[in-house]
């Protein structure tokens, strides 16, 4: 029987509909994830490489082919807010991340002005959290701050690591610490003290400064005949540097340092007048890495952002590790939308990234870091575990 | 020893105090403006020295340039903005806080915030008596002394300075005896902002540059200003040293947390007994 053209056309659609249900059953599924960074102004040293970090992450996955929760196939897809390093922004960009309600996750923010803003805004719904700066700590573990995670290592945690290494390395027996007259300097002063003593470093002398100081010499003076060996400062890379410089000018002081802050900036042009500096690392060595997994990252930071490294790129690494981390635990948990089920995931796993990431019961990080080394005029480093 | 050292560190940043507050202390003698804008020349000349310094001519040439740059930036802002102020003093302050705004965020585009410093022209420590002292201290010390007693000279013994003199004590008198005052304004600026220049090298020798940098050293200045007596070079200079000793034996001996509170303890103190500051002398005479 020859086919009428009305059957012709019935089978036709037949088939078109049938080709879009199939088509449709096999294109992942878009997810949202929120990012609020500072991508301009004062702070974007650190979010900028931060949110370069969750993009190439969530780029890597989507090339991958996405997630697969409960047979079903997602990707993601980013909407960025530009906290631009003040508070107000940060809120107001958070707020706009809220308002969707396709958003259930939301990275970004490494400094505490504009982080806390956001996450206070954040902290009163049932979207999960992935921040880095310090004061985070105040709000986890505690009333809504259950759907919130930190995903760099807090104070404690990295001095465990950071003194017993630095002690080591540095040969130091007899150490003064000089830090600006900051709450966070207390709190620095109330972890490292004890630590340097339990591992047999006398702490003979602590300073506080005016934290806008420039001339250090009356207080360095304090340090000078006093037998020491070494120094613990903080808490930025220009007043370390100027503490540095005005050191070597005065003389008689030691010229070893523990620097608890992130760079080994300060050091680098004084490397012929300092016998030792070390840094803290939150994240891994870019610059001086033999570890094969943060060659392979660096090449492929390089090939997606097509930028060379700096030397904030390792901030880049903060969110890396934990997109993937909470792309897994959807899976596991078999939901994109079930926060809680995910948070509490993400806070049981130990994942093997480009660093070892895992988190306390809380969502504080407990991961390896990196101790960056200044002796003899050359640059290293060390792994240092959390344990 | 260690009190001789911790003098020698006040004398030295007194001496840095001292040289932006001859500047504010000249106009404000001159003009009755209190130019807020001084503090910007010192951050621009300490930029000018950096850059100088990084093009490889080193830090003398690096004075010379900043203190001409500064001394033509001075006389610039007197001829574009200052003169017309003149005769309402609030206006002139007005101006001078707009000034501040307009370079600082010039600055702040141009060279963005991050800190700088160039290399001094000495390095390290030496042992003399027992003493440990810094090299290039000492060198900005000499040269403070220098600049602060070329400074004095100048008004003391040429014929423009007595001129300048001659103004701070009555304006309207100077005009009358011939005095040609739209000069003499200019050349005080140009005077006042040259010493601001080469303060700013100075400072930029030992400390970071940054476009931030002028509030300090220009909340000093005025401190010195008021404490020295209104108008008054030799009361600036010797509240500038007097200021520093304070602030290094305070942060020395005490707390280094109130370092500039000690500052305002001296100005405090010197005004309960000198209520006109300690060279001020009835309100009268002045430079």
């Amino acid at each position: 029987m020859k086919p009428t053209p009305l059957s012709r056309a019935a089978r036709s659609a037949v088939l078109a509909i049938a080709g879009l249900v199939l088509a449709a059953s096999s294109q992942a599924q878009a997810l949202k994830l929120g990012m609020v960074n500072s991508l301009t102004g004062p702070h974007a040293s650190f979010d900028l490489p931060a949110s370069e970090g969750v993009l190439m992450a969530v780029d890597e996955i989507n090339k991958r082919g996405g997630i697969t929760v409960k047979g079903k196939k997602h990707t993601f897809t980013v909407v960025s807010e530009d906290a631009q390093s003040k508070p107000e922004f940060a809120v107001s960009g958070a707020q706009r991340l809220l308002r969707d309600d396709d958003i259930r996750v939301i990275f970004g923010i490494l400094t505490s002005g504009p982080g806390m803003a956001a996450a206070t805004a954040i902290s009163k719904t049932d979207v999960l959290y992935v921040g880095g700066f310090t004061l985070l700590d105040t709000l986890l573990g505690k009333p809504g701050g259950e759907l919130m995670i930190r995903t760099l290592n807090n104070d404690a945690t990295v001095a465990k690591s950071f003194v017993p290494a630095s002690v080591k390395e540095l040969g130091v027996k007899k150490v003064g610490i000089m830090l600006p007259n900051e709450d966070v300097s207390r709190s620095i002063v109330a972890v490292y003290k004890p630590l340097l003593e339990s591992n047999g470093v006398q702490v003979p002398i602590v300073e506080y400064f005016q934290p806008d100081t420039q001339d250090y010499a009356p207080v360095l003076r304090k340090f000078q005949n006093q037998g020491l060996d070494g120094m613990l400062t903080g808490t930025n890379d220009a007043m370390v540097e100027a503490i540095l410089r005005q050191v070597t000018e005065l003389g008689g002081l030691p010229t070893k340092f523990m620097y608890r802050g992130g760079s080994g900036a300060p050091a680098l042009k004084y490397a012929k007048a300092v016998e030792g500096f070390t840094w803290q690392i939150l994240s891994r060595d870019i610059d001086n890495t033999s570890d094969p997994k943060v060659k392979a990252w660096v090449e492929r930071y390089k090939a997606y952002t097509k930028k060379d490294v700096s030397p904030n790129t390792y901030w880049a690494l903060t969110f890396y590790d934990t997109v993937f981390m909470v792309a897994k635990a959807m899976e596991e948990v078999g939901s994109t939308t079930d926060t809680k089920a995910i948070a509490a995931k993400v806070k049981g796993m130990q994942y093997e990234g480009v660093r070892t990431m895992r988190f306390d019961k809380d969502g504080r990080a407990q991961s390896d870091i990196d101790i960056g080394m200044l002796k003899g005029g050359k640059v290293t480093s060390v792994r240092a575990s959390a344990q | 020893m260690d009190l001789i050292q911790t003098l020698l560190d006040g004398l030295m940043v007194g001496g840095l105090y001292a040289t932006v507050a001859i500047g504010v202390t000249l106009v404000f003698g001159i003009m009755g403006i209190l130019n807020f804008a001084h503090g910007q020349m010192v951050m621009l000349g300490a930029y000018t020295a950096f850059f100088v310094v990084s093009a490889g001519f080193g830090f003398w040439p690096a004075l010379v340039i900043a203190m001409f740059a500064m001394g033509t930036l001075g006389l610039l802002l007197e001829r574009i903005v200052f003169r017309y102020t003149l005769t309402d003093h609030m206006q002139g302050l007005t101006a001078s806080l707009g000034v501040i705004m307009v370079i600082e965020h010039l600055a702040a585009a141009a060279f963005t915030p991050d800190p700088r410093n160039f290399e001094p022209p000495l390095q390290g420590s030496f042992q003399v008596a027992g003493l440990t002292l810094s090299s290039q201290r000492m060198l900005v010390l000499a040269l403070v002394v220098v600049l602060v007693v070329a400074c004095y000279l100048f008004l003391q013994k040429t014929r423009i300075g007595k001129a300048i003199r001659a103004m701070g004590q009555n304006r309207t008198g100077a005009a009358l005896v011939g005095i040609q005052t739209s000069q003499v304004t200019a050349v005080v600026f140009v005077l006042g902002s040259a010493m601001a220049g080469a303060a700013g090298v100075l400072y930029g020798s030992l400390f970071a540059i940054t476009p931030y940098m002028a509030a300090g050293p220009l909340m000093k200045g005025f401190i010195l200003t008021v404490l020295g007596g209104l108008g008054s070079v030799p009361g600036a200079v010797v509240a500038g040293f007097l200021l520093g000793i304070a602030e290094s034996l305070g942060s020395r001996y005490l707390s280094a947390s109130f370092r500039d509170g000690y500052g305002f303890i001296l100005l405090i103190i010197a005004l309960l007994y000198f209520p006109r500051g300690l060279f001020g002398q009835r309100g009268k005479v002045r430079v």
